[in-house]
């Protein structure tokens, strides 16, 4: 069984948001609701000031913290790596977007920072969050892994598009998306990086991009220190620009 | 000679007999409008909008609802531990208040309860998907285990106390598993926060302790400010125990609570970890210097000599302003854990939150079900029994 990881190239990637944008067509997110986001930095002043950026997805950890307390045992861990949420399950208490040290879970039943409200330019039908234009089809959504457009009063997450990457075929080391076989197996993110910056596959096959990748380039996981064990690598190449911390420009302000 | 046993009758389930005093029918009164007008917004709104009504958001997941369910649960637990110090501990002195304990300690549960069911996003999944799941390595699992049993074994309890079965072997045994179970339920609580070390802001293994502690201190105000507003006792045991013990018991346990809450602050102010700079910003909040002077610094003041704590009005104050500064200090306590955001990027900034008049609205929700419990409770059940032979 494979153990799906990305790995995300920071020197390649341009912070152009082409991923999130992506994510959010492929999976109806609503405004503001970034399964998946790219952060951005400042620090220093002129003529020393730097702007960075950091691509961020969930990190479907090995060891997933949002998953050890969840009291209903909605969050799982599939056995190919990818951590989702079953929305028939989940009482939307809200313990996961406390746990996880990423910030990569959304609650749909807030205040939308854009208006109009998307939500009543599309209105749900029945226990939907809204019924936008453009959607996956009805057979691809799946309420127990979290994939489609989910019910009210429930936790969404990035889902490495489980209904992509779970048809690829058994024993892929890579799902490359510049291959036309493995293509529509792919997360959207990843296909659709113009800069290349992404690499999806099996953490677990020696043979696979994704571990040399890790391997030859220094791999690094976000905030290790904490126990989960992302199975999200960034290459930082020669360019710490790897953020240490989650600060909010503390050193700056304070 | 055969000694004559007369068998006591067992008093009525329900005193409908008796005339409701004055007290009991404002407390009634004001409970109904207050509950009603609450839940009456309350539900409009999340008709209306859904929990978009909330001022939360996917930075401040846990809005005030969170931290009013908190002062509920928590006071409700101390409630229970101060009635088990008679059935439990047999300390005789605090008879006269076992039974209204019990029966505050329900009432308050149920207020907190309430509130916890409108707030959380699918409350009915919540009855079947919590028991089965079985998730063990979830603080608040634990939390729901507990605070179920806590309010099924005292309203078994309570049920005992009100058939004078006070201390049967059975009762014993239940008041001493109910007092366990009303120390854990604050403590998997205090767990809930205290372990997410993702949250520097709450992580400490001093939260369990702090909880108990705090649930404990505004159980105890709960009592002075609702015996104060009562007629005064006529018995010396009872007298003894509301206007000399308690606020003593109250004073002192405010002492605690202050060196507690002083050894957090220095710490949390003291530390560069990334995170706690909330506290730094918690300075300039109201909910702090409301939760630090009016309530705690003022009412210890106001408990600090024999002459103060002895008279009546102002122990009441003192309660009063306590459970003030108690209920908003979690508050503070519910967005410091929140206020850095977690990876959001430089840009993001500091997350901003202020309650909602639908959330604001569930206090008279909340208290408007304890009033009118209370009040119903000390009409129609003898709260102020002790056991059969001490009345």
């Amino acid at each position: 069984m494979a153990r799906w990881g990305m790995v995300i190239d920071l020197e390649k990637c341009t912070g152009c948001q082409a991923c999130t944008t992506a994510c959010q067509m492929e999976n109806s997110r609503l405004p503001g609701e970034m399964w998946q986001d790219v952060l951005f930095y400042n620090e220093g002043e002129f003529p020393s000031g730097k702007l960075s950026w950091l691509p961020r997805p969930c990190m479907h950890c090995e060891n997933p913290s949002c998953m050890a307390v969840c009291p209903t045992g909605a969050t799982y861990k599939t056995e190919d790596g990818a951590v989702l949420v079953d929305w028939e399950r989940c009482i939307g208490c809200k313990y996961c977007m406390i746990a996880c040290p990423y910030g990569v879970r959304f609650y749909a039943e807030e205040k939308q920072k854009t208006q109009p409200d998307i939500r009543d330019v599309f209105p749900p039908t029945g226990d939907k969050v809204w019924d936008p234009p453009y959607k996956m089809p009805e057979h691809v959504q799946n309420p127990k892994q979290g994939i489609g457009i989910q019910p009210k009063n429930v936790v969404s997450k990035c889902t490495f598009c489980y209904h992509r990457i779970s048809k690829a075929p058994k024993g892929t080391p890579d799902l490359d998306p510049n291959d036309p076989v493995l293509r529509d197996f792919t997360p959207a993110c990843v296909v659709t990086c113009a800069p290349t910056a992404r690499f999806f596959g099996d953490l677990d096959n020696p043979e696979s991009n994704v571990r040399k990748l890790i391997a030859q380039k220094r791999g690094t996981r976000l905030l290790d220190q904490t126990g989960n064990r992302p199975q999200v690598y960034y290459l930082a190449g020669e360019a710490p620009v790897i953020p240490e911390t989650r600060s909010v420009r503390k050193t700056q302000e304070s | 000679m055969e000694a004559i046993v007369l068998e006591r009758p067992r008093p009525p389930l329900l005193d409908l007999e008796r005339r409701p005093d004055a007290l009991s029918v404002t407390m009634m009164l004001v409970g109904a409008v207050g509950a009603g007008l609450g839940l009456a917004y309350v539900f409009y709104s999340l008709f209306m909008h859904g929990h978009a009504a909330f001022n939360t958001s996917s930075d401040m997941a846990w809005g005030s609802p969170i931290a009013f369910y908190l002062f509920f649960l928590l006071t409700s637990s101390g409630l229970s531990i101060i009635a088990s110090l008679d059935t439990v501990f047999g300390v005789r002195v605090f008879y006269p208040l076992a039974k209204r304990c019990v029966w505050m300690s329900i009432i308050v549960l149920v207020a907190g309860f309430s509130i916890l069911a409108l707030e959380i996003g699918r409350p009915f999944r919540m009855l079947w998907a919590l028991p089965f799941a079985l998730q063990y390595r979830s603080p608040m699992w634990w939390m729901g285990v507990f605070y179920s049993l806590d309010l099924v074994l005292l309203c078994i309890k309570f049920w005992q106390m009100h058939r004078d079965e006070w201390h049967s072997r059975f009762t014993h045994l239940l008041s001493v598993v109910s007092f366990v179970v009303s120390v854990l339920a604050p403590g998997t609580l205090g767990l809930v926060f205290g372990m997410m070390a993702m949250r520097p802001a709450w992580y400490s293994p001093i939260m369990p302790m702090y909880f108990i502690l705090t649930g404990f201190t505004s159980a105890v105000a709960f009592i002075i400010f609702f015996s104060s507003i009562m007629p005064r006792h006529q018995k010396p045991a009872a007298d003894e125990l509301y206007y000399h013990l308690m606020p003593r018991l109250f004073f002192v346990s405010l002492l605690a609570v202050i060196g507690m809450r002083f050894g957090q602050i220095v710490t949390t102010l003291w530390s560069n970890y990334e995170g706690l700079e909330a506290h730094w910003l918690s300075l300039s909040s109201p909910l702090f210097h409301i939760e630090i002077w009016i309530g705690l610094v003022i009412p210890m003041l106001l408990m600090s000599t024999n002459g103060l704590r002895s008279h009546r009005t102002i122990g009441a104050l003192a309660a009063f302003l306590f459970m003030i500064g108690i209920f908003f200090g979690r508050l503070e306590l519910l967005i410091n854990g929140q206020k850095v955001p977690l990876f959001k990027g430089y840009w993001a900034g500091y997350v901003e939150y202020w309650p909602s008049l639908t959330e604001w609205m569930l206090v008279p929700a909340g208290i408007g079900i304890y009033l009118f419990l209370y009040g119903a409770g000390n009409w129609l059940l003898r709260l102020s029994d002790t056991e059969a032979n001490n009345r």
